[in-house]
């Protein structure tokens, strides 16, 4: 799958733009705050149906104007699909698929699928816990959209216990309902944890391999699922893990009444990341982790990529900022064959082979010659 | 605030905005619809409402919607007593009753738990239940609240509550879109469901 042709129209401080894309790579260069990161921003929107800077969708469209329209043209297998969204200030946002409408924001990545990087990713590495597991919710997401499912079943009746504790569980009823959740909160936290633990086994080697090519050094990349409200090492069998959450939530209930909160259960879990034996988040140098958090977008892009049988688009900003000069050369050399963007502020390393060049000004794009 | 428009015309808009569904702009075009249309459309509307406040009631054996002390499923000898298909909202009764594959009665929890909205057993009509099974003779109760998180949670609740009892205890087969109402399932779909339920 690629694009070959984006339009936009008042987004960001983009007020009109037709352009083609080649199926290979594309080099998007400018000065800081003339537009760049807005286009890979463009195109995940329409992977994923957010802003990858977090900022709410009233954000994105350009000054003055009460709508940003994205359009892509997405070349697949079966022939052309047209993405259209029209990304509504008052919230109200209206997306086609060739002209039909899409009910539901999530299947936007049976259309486009995308995986981008920018300087923010240092977080998965320096980040809390919070970073990492919705780094392989997300993955899991787009390996497999029935964990949308799960994971949104989790976090409701997650907001459901939670509310129950914290009212108070004092009487028969109460407690009856508890065991309720209780058991909910077993069923969609084990299916969470399993998947997690699988998608994670299959992570750990392409982060590694990643790594190990930017860095150029042999694999020394380890890590581990980390669950706090357990002594016990949890295994990928959902019955074990069901059965393992509810011995903890009756050892852990007194204080879970007491405190009004849930202690047990995935949403507490961590991904613990080493590299050369070391935790990373705590004793890695500020490059090896710059060069880590590339090597999680690059390996989670590997795993969907041979989950899925197709490759997403590969949308790098501003990524030779991140890497020293050796490094860069390396991402370089080991950049995937399917369709990529990428945006520098500076120059290039040697090797970049691009097929367009692109220049971004104040909004405005040419082509480098 | 100062009110936008003068005292009934505000009076209206607010009322409807009350309702369900009905956003601020949905209330202002339905009032100036009513006040646009002939007097005697508008009093007939009125008198549907305060008519049906005044008949209509709940029925008190299966709390479903009625005109008198019982709804028509209850007062009707030649529907099954022996089984009785628990529901959320009256309006799911009607989405099952147009399947045509179920004879027995009903009973209305009017509502599923939810703790973040303050709802727990004790405002449903959860332990109402318990008062029917031996003077109806009841041997089967087949839990048929929504798919979700919510409807989940209370046909669990009322299983523990109904098996020491010693009745069978069926909920409705999955098939039914997940996170979805009763409501919007076709029937096709929700008669199959009905056909495949399981024991709990
Ligand atoms: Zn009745």
């Amino acid at each position: 799958m690629h694009l070959a042709r984006l339009w936009l129209t008042d987004f960001r401080c983009y007020e009109s733009l037709d352009l083609t894309l080649p199926p290979g790579c594309t080099v998007i260069t400018g000065a800081n705050g003339q537009g760049k990161t807005s286009l890979l921003e463009a195109i995940d929107w329409i992977a994923t149906g957010r802003s990858f800077r977090g900022v709410a969708d009233s954000a994105l469209a350009r000054a003055g104007s009460d709508a940003a329209i994205v359009r892509v043209d997405a070349m697949r297998g079966s022939g052309v699909v047209r993405v259209e969204a029209e990304i509504r200030a008052s919230g109200r946002n209206r997306i086609l698929v060739n002209g039909q409408p899409l009910a539901k924001r999530r299947d936007l990545g049976d259309s486009v699928r995308a995986t981008i990087f920018s300087p923010d990713d240092l977080e998965l590495i320096k980040g809390g816990p919070a970073q990492r597991r919705g780094f392989i919710d997300d993955l899991l997401s787009q390996s497999a959209p029935r964990y949308e499912v799960v994971r949104s079943d989790y976090d409701r009746v997650l907001r459901q216990r939670n509310a129950l504790l914290k009212g108070g569980v004092r009487d028969t009823d109460a407690r009856t309902t508890l065991e309720v959740f209780d058991t909910q909160l077993a069923q969609t936290g084990s299916q969470l944890i399993r998947a997690r633990l699988r998608l994670t086994d299959r992570l750990l080697p392409a982060i590694s391999q990643a790594y190990a090519d930017l860095a150029r050094e042999e694999p020394a990349v380890r890590a581990r699922y980390e669950v706090e409200w357990s002594q016990s090492t949890l295994t990928d069998d959902a019955k074990e893990i069901e059965e393992e959450i509810l011995r903890s939530l009756i050892i852990m209930q007194s204080k879970e009444i007491e405190r009004g909160v849930t202690l047990v259960g995935p949403h507490r879990d961590d991904w613990r990341i080493e590299l050369h034996g070391l935790e990373a988040r705590s004793t890695a140098s500020q490059g090896e982790q710059r060069s880590l958090a590339l090597a999680l977008r690059l390996g989670g892009h590997r795993v969907v990529t041979e989950v899925l049988g197709e490759e997403p688009l590969l949308l790098l900003d501003d990524v030779f900022s991140e890497l020293d000069p050796a490094r860069s050369e390396a991402l370089v050399a080991n950049l995937p064959k399917g369709q990529t963007l990428l945006t520098t502020a500076s120059l290039l390393p040697d090797g970049v082979k691009a097929d367009r060049w692109l220049r971004v000004e104040s909004g405005m794009v040419s082509e480098v010659e | 605030m100062s009110s936008l428009y003068e005292g009934p015309v505000q009076n209206l808009v607010d009322e409807l905005g009350r309702l369900p569904g009905i956003g601020p702009k949905s209330a202002q075009r339905i009032a100036y619809h009513i006040l646009k249309s002939p007097t005697e459309d508008a009093a007939r509307l009125a008198d549907a409402l305060t008519e049906a406040k005044a008949r209509v009631t709940w029925c008190q054996t299966c709390f479903n919607l009625a005109e008198g002390a019982e709804c028509s499923f209850c007062r009707d000898d030649r529907r099954d007593r022996t089984i009785i298909c628990v529901v959320e909202e009256p309006r799911d009764i009607v989405a099952i009753e147009r399947t045509r594959e179920f004879y027995g009665r009903y009973h209305v929890l009017q509502g599923a738990i939810s703790p973040i909205e303050g709802i727990g057993p004790e405002q449903l009509r959860i332990h109402e239940i318990l008062l029917r099974i031996e003077p109806e003779g009841v041997e089967e109760v087949i839990l048929a609240t929504n798919p979700n998180i919510e409807g989940e949670a209370t046909a669990m609740y009322l299983a523990k509550l109904l098996k020491p009892l010693g009745i069978k205890v069926t909920r409705i087969a999955s098939g039914l879109p997940v996170g979805g109402d009763l409501e919007y399932a076709d029937e096709i779909t929700l008669g199959r469901a009905l056909e495949g339920r399981r024991e709990v």
